[in-house]
């Protein structure tokens, strides 16, 4: 893939690794969010990594819980 | 030293502002460094978008409402829907077969772009296609909560970082 090409033509993302992709956009929820709401920009950083620990933790509990439903969920 | 007397600027200039430059609202309002962050930030996850998925990210006839969320990205979506109406133009489609039905016609003319736009490698598909516009598509609507957050501010009369404000308060009394 070279540089000329690159916003032009899509690149190959492996379907079972893409979950990873969530975590920059978790990234940028948190520093837009905090960016708008912090109180003192100069604490912003302390704030987007606590916001994105929650997230990032909030995320997986839910997907252990679905993965969870999906699971044991009873199958008549 | 006397203090510069600036006039708030009107929401409406900043609800236009704040869309076609991501954080331009912010620096309306006096918050230029939260302005500057919303900017690249916004950019970044924009054009990261747009670099996982090609010219097709921002494209109406394929997903109308990613389409709509990538326009609220302002200058960044307007640039995306003018590479990919480019992408468009450049295809030329056979002749067609006449159809009655408007809906049906409209079906064929897709196929045979698609396969064209496949035949030369930018035809946008699966999982590539979910991770590239989710990724333009969040930027936008992170876009319009910066918008709907500056216009708010604005419409307040709120002006400037809050620490500073409350510091001049203290002052004051």
């Amino acid at each position: 893939m070279t540089a000329a090409t690159l916003f032009v033509n899509p690149i190959y993302l492996s379907p079972t690794n893409q979950l990873w992709l969530m975590l920059p956009l978790l990234v940028t929820v948190a520093v837009i969010h905090k960016t708008m709401r912090t109180a003192d920009i100069r604490r912003l950083l302390r704030d987007v990594l606590v916001l994105v620990a929650y997230m990032a933790a909030g995320t997986v509990v839910l997907a252990v819980v679905l993965w969870l439903v999906m699971t044991h969920w009873p199958r008549s | 030293m006397a203090r510069r007397k600036t006039s708030n600027p009107h929401p409406v200039l900043v609800l236009a502002l704040g869309w076609l430059i991501p954080g331009a609202g912010h620096v309306c309002i006096g918050r230029a460094w939260r302005g500057v962050i919303i900017f690249l930030v916004i950019g970044a996850t924009f054009w990261a978008g747009v670099g996982m998925g090609g010219v097709l990210t921002v494209d109406p006839a394929t997903d109308r409402w990613w389409f709509y969320s990538e326009m609220c990205a302002g200058a960044h979506g307007l640039v995306g829907w003018y590479r990919q109406h480019r992408v468009y133009e450049e295809v030329h489609l056979p002749e067609m077969p006449r159809i009655a039905n408007r809906a049906e016609a409209m079906e064929l003319r897709q196929f045979h772009m698609n396969r064209i736009l496949a035949d030369k490698g930018v035809a946008l598909v699966y999982p590539t296609d979910v991770v590239a516009r989710a990724y333009a598509g969040v930027a936008g609507l992170l876009n319009l909560l910066c918008v709907f957050d500056a216009t708010v501010l604005a419409a307040m009369g709120v002006r400037g970082e809050p620490h500073r404000q409350r510091d001049a308060q203290e002052g004051e009394a």
